[in-house]
């Protein structure tokens, strides 16, 4: 009960900065207590509790952040139903997140509301984000551009970090050490005391990395270290008004002398929550963030520079919210802001900015007493596309106390990115292509055909530069709850149908043999399945959960093309060419079919113990197309069998203050096989086991 | 007189009698007559159907030839003779004797040369330069239709290849270095579509090399392959069908099958040797000849 109150406490005071309103028909609700503490943000942006919401969420708590042993936001979102963390390319490419099938070009990524940028390729790095000051993660899968805008399509990864509750001082130093020389040591301590609060988290991580392809030279994961630093004040200067600041700062260097890695991300956040009445809420953000690479790739002999690739991308976004309560169960939220973007790249031809201006309004009410239905919409002008309204709509029902219906229908899109819009780029090293973004193209192609580049033009010369749309998509979950006693259970279906996909095409071909390549709003695909949970209380401290997804992700208009008979492939034996069927098209690369998790929690309560073991399975899964066609089939040799991760950590509290921990990520020692490698030579999947210790002392 | 009257009518009897008898046991004698032949051309061993009227009906009475070379009837009756294109025929008249008549169809027969098809392996087409090494360079290895062979000729040569690039012995220059003069008609078509589905040039619209570009278009997949970073592979797509028409205005189709040496099935893209042709093809070697499949 005691522990509950402390939630109550946390959860209360919590409330008080972040959402006031939302917080005063929180407690109005009447609520269990033991859900209560399940309460999350990125749904709706107020507080609502995680089981009475229409949409598909996941809330990983920081209990479970830390009974597992994980350090990085990746390692922790992989082991969640739907959610996997899979090769963003092939070889040597980082991993990204993948929600219901939609790769992480379209998952949105917020620290405490705000988005994170810097994305290599579309592809968001989420090992950059160190946990160890984090409440919860929370994961709202499918479409929130209502809310959230551009790049919510797949889902929306909210990092909450933990405001300081006590009027001590309290917190703690950590020092981990694992495979490949992997040590993590960071530091967390923070006081609330009367009006004034604040918070201070650092972290260290450095590691050997490690070598996937080990009969080639350099390695696969080269050796780095990285700090994250993140200071926040908090003042609660009355009931009316809460001020809040928080600055972040991660750093992080890859050894691979003579050339350079290098990356930052810098967050800068202000916000003021005024409380005019107990009904009445307005927030106040203003928020920066600045994420830089320097890249040199100098030839180790001549010491000549091979490629530099920086990168410095800005952000600045000031918005307003307001939340209003209507008795009993309803509120309104509206917000506005204005985006100030801006990216500098070495592959540019110049600093390029952004502006966009949005509004978003939802109303979460309860016509009647079971039945929550959550309307919004958002409004985006773009100064470099056309402007989007992206609305949703869900509902949840509660059939009877332990059963409940919810679905939902929203949009979301992305704007086309720097790269596709102002690219100018010629690979010199990798045979002399061009690519062309959108607005450039047309400039592009001229100075090309002045130097007598261009051999013939592929495109009508009216059509280049035309501007491109979004990405967007239309997201359908509708799923059962159903909980009773030491049962609670959970089954979605979701389908995303994606259009206006941006894809490469040839604009040119270049009289060195080489194209020139532009980008084109062309694809259109669709992901569809079903998740579902299942969690069980054996006894009292014995924890069982279980996850599942089957999906279905394909390329409309390659599975229209297999109908008419205009895809082909190659016999193995002969190499003559074959008419495939819809039944050789495997799907979209790197998802699997299957995808289960299995999770057992233990607590020995008078050992201050605590032990658990957590399955990762997915099916077999293609990376690329090989022969040619264009899509991933069952002749294509590229093909990574199933595989399961087991993870194991053990856990014992000492002495009152000291934690130990120690444990295994992926226990088996799985290392698998990359279809891709070299004929004679072996690439691995997975490094293979990792052994790690950690010691906690907490104060 | 009257003795002379008798021996006449006798005689005249007589002759009649004969005559008589002389029609009657001369079914073969009886002229006959071809009035078509089809169809009007074929390789040899192709069913050829001769109608006509009043045929004598006994095979061994009837000697066929076409363009003078015996042929066997496989089946017959007085209005239709069925035989196939004897080996060693040429083209000519096709010719009914018996040992009476001898007629010719109205139309000569056109004995065409069989479609020449099979798998050229390993044709080494390397390049200079390219790829980040310098300007691309280097003779082009050509290929004659109607030898079946890499050729040095200057002139007996119907496609060439250069790397990736594949070239045609008709247009002009492309502006490339080191390449051959175009001396002939030669023209490509890109067809999608299975390798046996492609059975004619007819209806298709050849292109020539021209200056900046060639008839099969160059880069990846704008023409017969597409390449894959990631793996360093060059596939021939899958369902490219290229239909040459060859430097003297006859037919040829080819499906390139691999583009390392020795045509492995996955080509890894950093051991295998790129730049080697294995292609399938059919030549059609006869003059206005289309079509591209027995």
């Amino acid at each position: 009960m005691s522990l509950n109150k402390n939630y109550l406490a946390a959860f209360f005071f919590l409330s008080t900065y972040f959402f006031g309103a939302a917080q005063e028909r929180s407690v109005q609700r009447p609520v269990k207590m033991d859900t209560l503490k399940e309460v999350v943000v990125t749904a709706t942006r107020t507080l609502r509790q995680l089981s009475s919401l229409p949409l598909p969420v996941t809330l990983i708590s920081k209990q479970q952040l830390r009974r597992t042993g994980v350090t990085r936001l990746d390692q922790i979102l992989n082991e969640q139903t739907g959610i996997v963390i899979t090769p963003d390319v092939t070889i040597g490419g980082g991993e990204g997140v993948q929600i219901q099938g939609i790769a992480s070009d379209y998952v949105l990524v917020l620290i405490d509301g705000v988005p994170v940028v810097g994305r290599s390729s579309g592809n968001l790095d989420l090992s950059r984000f160190a946990i160890g000051n984090i409440k919860q993660v929370e994961v709202v899968k499918g479409p929130s551009s209502s809310l959230f805008g551009s790049e919510a399509l797949g889902g929306v990864i909210n990092i909450i970090t933990e405001k300081p509750s006590s009027e001590k001082i309290t917190g703690q130093v950590s020092h981990r050490s694992a495979s490949f020389n992997n040590q993590n040591t960071n530091l967390n301590l923070g006081q609330g005391k009367g009006k004034l609060g604040y918070s201070f988290f650092a972290d260290r991580l450095s590691t050997d990395g490690y070598d996937l392809a080990l009969d080639q030279t350099g390695q696969t994961i080269n050796p780095f270290f990285n700090y994250t630093f993140n200071g926040r004040l908090f003042f609660d200067a009355s009931d009316k008004w809460n001020f809040f600041a928080s600055g972040r700062y991660f750093f992080q260097e890859f050894d691979v002398t003579p050339s350079t890695s290098e990356e930052t991300d810098a967050n800068l956040q202000f916000r003021i929550d005024h409380n005019p009445s107990k009904k009445t809420n307005f927030q106040y953000e203003f928020y920066y963030t600045n994420y830089t690479t320097n890249e040199q790739s100098v030839d180790p002999i001549d010491n000549e520079l091979l490629i530099e690739n920086d990168f410095d991308q800005q952000l600045f976004r000031p918005e307003i919210r307001f939340n209003y309560s209507f008795l009993p169960n309803s509120i309104l939220t509206a917000g506005s802001g204005y985006n100030f973007e801006s990216l500098d790249r070495s592959l540019f031809a110049e600093r390029v900015t952004f502006e966009s201006q949005y509004l978003f309004a939802q109303y979460d009410f309860k016509p009647f007493e079971k039945l929550n239905i959550i309307a919004g919409a958002r409004f985006d002008n773009h100064s470099e596309y056309s402007s989007q309204l992206s609305p949703k709509i869900s509902a949840r029902y509660q059939l009877s106390t332990n059963f409940a219906i919810k679905g939902s229908v929203g949009s979301g899109f992305k704007a086309p990115d720097f790269r596709q819009l102002y690219l100018d780029f010629t690979n010199a090293a990798g045979g002399g292509y061009t690519v062309f973004g959108r607005e450039v193209e047309a400039a592009g192609i001229q100075r090309l055909q002045n130097n007598g580049e261009i051999a013939t033009l592929q495109v009508e010369p009216s059509a280049l530069g035309e501007s491109l749309d979004a990405e967007s998509s239309v997201g359908y979950n509708f799923g059962f709850t159903y909980k009773r006693g030491k049962i609670a259970s959970e089954i979605n279906f979701f389908r995303n149908d994606f259009k206006n996909l941006i894809d490469t095409r040839i604009l040119a071909a270049k009289t060195n043999g080489q194209n020139v390549f532009g980008y084109i709003n062309r694809e259109s695909v669709f992901t569809q399945g079903i998740e579902t949970d299942l969690q069980y209380r054996l006894f009292e401290n014995l924890n069982l959960s279980a996850g599942y997804q089957l999906l279905y992700a394909y390329d409309k208009r390659r599975r229209d093309d297999i109908d008419n008979g205009e895809v082909f492939g190659r016999d193995p034996e002969t190499l003559e060419t074959i008419r495939l069927e819809q039944s050789d098209y495997f799907g979209l690369e790197n998802r699997s079919r299957h995808t289960i998790n299995f999770k057992i929690f233990y607590e020995i309560p008078e050992w201050a113990a605590n032990a658990n073991l957590r399955i990762v399975y997915r099916s077999r899964f293609g990376l690329t197309d090989r022969n040619g066609n264009g899509l991933l089939d069952e002749l294509d040799d590229s093909f990574v069998n199933g595989y399961a991760l087991v993870n194991l950590s053990f856990g014992k509290t000492f002495y009152k203050h000291y934690r130990f921990q120690m444990g295994a990520n992926n226990l088996l020692d799985f290392k698998g096989n990359n279809p891709l490698a070299a004929r004679d030579s072996e690439v691995l999947i997975n490094p293979g086991i990792q052994l790690f210790a950690r010691l906690n002392f907490q104060f | 007189m009257k003795t002379t009257f008798k021996l006449f009518s006798l005689l005249f009897v007589l002759c009649a009698f004969i005559a008589c008898s002389d029609d009657d046991d001369g079914d073969s004698i009886t002229e006959f007559t071809v009035t078509a032949v089809s169809p009007e051309s074929g390789t040899i061993g192709t069913e050829i159907t001769i109608t006509g009227t009043n045929f004598p009906t006994d095979i061994s009475l009837i000697n066929l030839t076409i363009g003078g070379t015996p042929a066997t009837i496989s089946s017959l009756s007085s209005s239709q003779i069925v035989t196939t294109v004897p080996v060693g025929a040429s083209s000519g008249d096709v010719s009914i004797s018996t040992s009476d008549f001898t007629q010719t169809a109205p139309t000569s027969f056109t004995v065409l040369e069989n479609l020449e098809l099979g798998t050229i392996e390993n044709i080494f087409a390397p390049q200079t330069g390219g790829q980040g090494q310098g300007e691309i360079g280097g003779e082009f290895t050509k290929f004659s239709f109607d030898t079946g062979a890499v050729t040095q000729s200057d002139t007996d040569w119907d496609i060439a290849f250069r790397g990736t690039t594949i070239a045609v012995n008709g247009g002009s220059v492309t502006g490339t270095n080191d390449e051959p003069e175009r001396n002939g008609n030669a023209g490509a078509a890109i067809v999608n579509g299975i390798f046996d589905e492609v059975t004619t040039a007819n209806g298709l619209t050849f292109s020539q090399d021209a200056n900046g570009a060639f008839a099969i278009p160059t880069g990846s997949d704008n023409g017969w392959y597409n390449y894959n970073f990631m793996t360093n592979v060059v596939s021939p797509i899958p369902g490219i069908v290229l239909v040459f028409r060859t430097r003297t205005g006859k037919y040829a189709k080819i499906e390139v099958l691999s583009y390392y040496e020795n045509a492995p099935s996955n080509p890894d893209g950093f051991v295998d040797a790129p730049r080697y042709y294995t292609f399938n093809y059919v030549y059609n070697p006869n003059e206005g000849g289309t079509s591209l499949s027995n």
